[in-house]
């Protein structure tokens, strides 16, 4: 067994010196046997078949084409795969750059590693604060090797969360005047959670004019991010007489509620953040019951948010027949990375890092700046995310539409995304609470 | 001098004689000399992760081989402790020679309050109620994110030595002394009366021996052994976090009895042999076809299970050795005549 | 709110008691914790979400479903639980290491992301006031069709007799003339049909993804020791007690619904410190 193990990194390691030189090798790490890894490999294989058939990158002279290399971090299943997989990209495979990463905790202890190696890694896939905050800012020396390409953290995923929810009270307002629309918040048991849930529970009947939704809280539930079924929960939400559900989920419970909540007709409209609502498959999996259920996004069907969006959806669609997911952000990563060594003209870390902090970058999602947390700026100008809600069998966007960032200091800005639609209210919701 | 020719001859007498020993004299040498052959920090943290997991499946011996005191969520302690010892890390910033004793005190106490209600639950009854205790301890730690970091875990744990080597030298070491101390606690009147209890309660309690008493012992000194494991764990370069979907999983309790019955239950180093063999299996298996290494070790397990029933080292050692019908020493399967009585051995079935 | 949860603990009701029973059955007559129960469950929605979706008819796609879990289920038994029969961990973990062999077929065959089963009715009613999909009542005809018929089978023919008898006590019966191991093959087959159609009833309603087992087999689990193990009235009892115990979790302490599993299963240890050997089983289970 040593010895079998033995004779396979010496192979790697041969391999990897009888070619370095011209090679720059990336580790993508993800899930890769689940849907998230699947697009972490493919938004990475995209984007370095791009940079190489371009001519690669050129610095100082010499031009390095891009290697990927498959790191399996297997973080579904708990354990310490996640850990070893990373150490063995790092020593073994001898990867110079780490992209991907998923589940917040597999990501805090594979994120120690690559400070342990003074290796770059680059996040494309976990939303969670802490992975930057707590850690660039408090140690910088350690952490600065860290940065975060998508999502935003969770604290601008719930401002847009926030704003969406913003969006749907308003439009009960106009179209059904309901002045005071009750807020059920159904949200997974999960960290990166809380804080969202925190908020909209205080927010929700604080009035319009102090910042607050002008609604009324009617109750949390907060199921196990694996729940089966949650049509418990459904009827306890709408026994409360709740007319809005604010969602919060990333893992499969999100389909679980898409699912109850189409095929039970629960009389609410569900608006928040829904990771598996932004997945191609979506209507498949809630066998076409989670028509209308909006989300917090970065991709939708015909949304152009920068000038590279489009063409990079129309290729990923072209080869791999469906929307990228989130974590095909690899691809603004890998993208990124090259701009910053070719800025930097080595491949020196620290020349790397100090590249990256300047970078600014416009990608598929948005204008990338980092901040002095090494996160992507939020905001209008930079990365804003989109409003998905699913229309007619396609994932829609409904806002940056009519989006008035500061209406008191700057009354003329605003952000206006071509190819977003109006919200649409369920037509069994409008139904129930027109009387129907 | 003296010593050394002592020496010499209880190798040559007591050990060489038989497979099984000298099995165990190249294991634990070659275990110790390992990084003079390689310090790949994989092979070492691999090691590492081994030799806490056999430290954990002994420690499960212990309590369901040997007092049939079936736990089917041994999680409990190996969470406790890591949890304690990441908690006191994190909190307090204690350093680990503080946590890592902590950790297992925590465990212990665990074990005995896991022991005391479980006294009057027999067999099944005690599997299935040890197995709800990881899971409600999960939901505690998921009540209060604050405190236990929630489902997230803790991360800002202290490391347990600068070095890889000085890691492994310092796990591989506490591995081993522990596992002797157990394999004396094991071999001695206590682990006999241990072996009384599963077999047959009533009687040992007829006996006059206090089954209680010895019962709380048995989960006490489990919880400990399970508990160091967990807080080495913590500390160690494979962890980096503690979370409740690792440490606490169902998993995580269902992998030692997996390593004890795949080695052979009762004996000490069924758990060690088992957890040797899965464990690298697992983890090459995971660079090599990472999409069908559950398939392949599920497999591998049923097999075994099926045509080796009492575990792999309990087969290996009734195939290599025999046990001499009149004086009950072991000998070697080749030998004809018995060593200590010179009774023939030859037409003997296994 | 009773209504609510009186209406939604039922269906979780008539779920767990498929299983349990099934579960419980296995174990009174042959002595086997079968921990790859549920994961048979968890094959038994696949196949309905694959002969669904490559158009057989429903009633088509059910019978094929149940008679291959069955037949599955026995030859696993008689290949690898029979021969080593006598060795309770060894029988544990052998079944332990089926129920990971089938999720990790099922992962390889359809991949792990979740699937969808399309509702043999759909749409919903208004019960008493609590909205009720349509799917449930099926689910809870399905649930008590073939409790019945597990009642009909076990107390009104000659081979449920021979079950009861096998389930009293092994031996004996074997004396009686009663062929010990194929009756218990019988009950074999007999829990994976249970088993098949609780999967088949609940796969429209929970989501079909390759770790479906876990969380009902712990349910199970403890609904059998807690009824008392031996005893398939404590089987039945049990499952319903610890449904409702989850469902009236979700309803009354909303914001902890992720505890319902870990709240059931306190229930299960306190009742172990009034009552051992659980509310049905008898205290000499052991000496048997």
């Amino acid at each position: 067994m040593k010895s079998l193990i033995c004779c396979l990194v010496s192979s790697v390691f041969a391999l990897g010196l009888s070619v370095s030189g011209q090679v720059i090798r990336i580790g993508v790490v993800g899930p890769m046997t689940f849907i998230q890894g699947i697009h972490h490999w493919r938004g990475a294989t995209l984007a370095a078949d791009e940079i190489n058939a371009a001519g690669g990158i050129t610095v100082g002279g010499t031009t390095y084409t891009i290697e990927l290399v498959r790191v399996d971090s297997n973080e579904m299943q708990p354990g310490p795969d996640a850990v070893s997989a990373v150490e063995r990209a790092i020593t073994a495979s001898k990867v110079d750059f780490l992209i991907g990463g998923f589940r917040t905790e597999a990501m805090l202890a594979m994120t120690e590693v690559a400070a342990d190696y003074k290796k770059i890694f680059l996040i494309a896939g976990a939303a969670d604060d802490g992975l930057l905050k707590g850690r660039v800012d408090k140690n910088y020396n350690r952490y600065k090797y860290l940065f975060r390409i998508t999502p935003v953290r969770s604290t601008y995923l719930a401002q847009v969360s926030f704003i969406l929810l913003r969006d749907v009270v308003e439009t009960f307002r106009r179209e059904l005047g309901i002045s005071q629309p009750k807020i059920a918040i159904v949200a997974e048991q999960a960290a990166w959670a809380n804080m969202i849930v925190t908020l909209v529970a205080l927010q929700a009947g604080t009035p319009v004019d102090k910042g607050g939704f002008g609604g009324q809280h009617v109750g949390t539930w907060r199921p196990s991010a694996l729940a089966t079924s949650v049509a418990a929960e459904l009827t306890a939400v709408e026994r409360a007489g709740a007319h809005i559900v604010f969602t919060v989920f990333s893992g499969p419970v999100g389909v679980v509620f898409g699912r109850d909540w189409g095929r039970l007709q629960v009389p609410v409209a569900a608006v928040g953040i829904n990771v598996e609502a932004q997945a191609q498959g979506w209507l498949d999996a809630t066998g076409g019951f989670g028509a209308y259920t909006a989300t917090a996004g970065i991709y939708a069907t015909g949304v152009a948010v920068t000038e590279a969006t489009l063409p990079f959806i129309d290729k990923f669609q072209a080869e791999f027949g469906e929307l990228p997911l989130f974590t095909a952000g690899t691809y603004d990563a890998l993208y990124i990375l090259a701009d910053a060594i070719r800025r930097a003209g080595s491949l020196q870390t620290d020349a790397v890092i100090s590249a990256l902090e300047t970078t600014d970058y416009v990608s598929t999602l948005g204008r990338i700046v980092f901040d002095e947390l090494h996160d992507p700026i939020w905001g209008p100008d930079y990365i804003t995310g989109l409003g998905v809600q699913w229309q007619d069998g396609s994932p829609k966007a409904f806002w940056p539409r009519e989006w008035q960032p500061d209406p008191a200091k700057f009354p003329d800005l605003v952000i206006a995304t071509p190819g977003t639609v109006p919200y649409v209210i369920p037509p069994w919701v409008k139904d129930h609470w027109q009387g129907k | 001098m003296y010593y050394g020719r002592y020496l010499l001859r209880y190798l040559q007498n007591e050990i060489l004689v038989l497979p099984s020993r000298v099995i165990v004299l190249v294991f634990v040498a070659s275990l110790l000399a390992f990084p003079l052959i390689s310090q790949d920090p994989n092979l070492l943290r691999m090691l590492i992760v081994t030799a806490l997991f056999s430290l954990y499946a002994v420690s499960w011996d212990l309590l369901s081989g040997y007092t049939g005191q079936i736990s089917l969520g041994h999680a409990l302690f190996f969470g406790s402790g890591a949890y304690a010892s990441a908690l006191l890390s994190s909190h307090l910033g204690l350093p680990p020679y503080a946590t890592i004793p902590a950790g297992a005190a925590v465990a212990t106490l665990a074990g005995l309050l896991v022991g005391i209600p479980c006294l009057r639950l027999r067999k099944h009854y005690l599997a299935l109620a040890t197995l709800a205790f990881p899971i409600m301890l999960t939901g505690l730690v998921l009540a209060f994110p604050g405190f236990s970091g929630g489902e997230g875990g803790i991360w800002r744990i202290a490391r347990l030595t600068s070095t890889r080597i000085e890691e492994y030298y310092l796990i591989v070491g506490v591995m081993l002394v522990a596992v002797f101390a157990l394999w004396k606690v094991a071999g001695s009147r206590v682990g006999l009366i241990f072996h009384s209890i599963r077999e047959d309660e009533t009687a040992a309690r007829a006996l006059g021996i206090n089954t209680v008493r010895y019962k709380l012992f048995a989960f006490a000194l489990s919880g400990f052994t399970a508990g160091m494991a967990g807080a080495l764990y913590a500390h160690s370069s494979a962890a980096r976090i503690v979370a409740p979907g690792v440490v606490l999983s169902l998993f995580m309790s269902f992998q030692p009895v997996i390593w004890t019955i795949f080695g052979g239950a009762a004996t000490i180093y069924g758990p060690i042999t088992g957890v040797f063999i899965l464990y690298p299996l697992l983890d090459t298996l995971n660079v090599v076809i990472p999409k069908y290494r559950m398939l392949v070790f599920a497999l591998l397990v049923l097999f075994i299970l099926r045509f080796m029933p009492h575990g792999i080292s309990t087969w290996i050692r009734d195939t290599i050795e025999r046990v001499c019908p009149s004086c009950q020493v072991r000998n070697i399967a080749t030998r004809q005549a018995c060593r200590a009585c010179g009774v023939e051995l030859r037409h003997m079935q296994p | 709110m009773v209504a609510s949860i009186l209406v939604n603990g039922l269906v979780y009701s008539g779920v767990y008691a498929m299983l349990a029973l099934g579960f419980g059955l296995v174990f009174g007559v042959g002595r086997v914790l079968n921990l790859a129960h549920t994961a048979f469950y968890m094959v038994a929605a696949y196949g309905i979400f694959y002969f669904a979706s490559t158009g057989f008819g429903m009633p088509l796609a059910v019978v094929l479903t149940t008679l291959g879990i069955v037949a599955a289920g026995i030859a696993v038994y008689k290949l690898f639980i029979e021969p080593v029969r006598e060795m309770e961990a060894t029988v544990l973990i052998a079944t332990l290491a089926v129920a990971v062999l089938l999720q990790e077929l099922v992962l390889v065959f359809f991949g792990n992301e979740p699937r969808h089963v399309p509702p043999a009715l759909s749409g919903f009613t208004q019960v008493v006031g609590v909205r009720v999909g349509n799917q449930e009542m099926v689910t809870l005809v399905v649930a008590a069709l073939s409790l019945i018929g597990a009642w009909f089978l076990l107390s009104r023919t000659k081979l449920g007799l021979a079950i009861r008898a096998a389930a009293q006590d092994r031996e004996v019966a074997n004396l009686m003339g009663i062929n010990v191991n194929q009756v218990t093959a019988i009950v074999m087959g007999l829990g994976l049909l249970l088993a098949a159609l609780a999967g088949i009833a609940v796969a429209p309603l929970f989501t079909v993804e390759p770790g479906m087992w876990m969380n009902p087999l712990v349910i199970v689990l403890a609904a059998v020791v807690l009824g008392g193990l031996g005893s398939l009235k404590g089987s039945l009892i049990g499952a319903v007690i610890l449904a409702f115990a989850e469902v009236s979790v979700v309803f009354l302490v909303p914001g902890g619904s992720y505890l319902r599993t870990a709240i059931a299963l306190l229930i299960m240890v306190c009742v172990f410190f009034i009552r051992p050997e659980g509310l049905f089983g008898s205290s000499i289970a052991e000496e048997r």
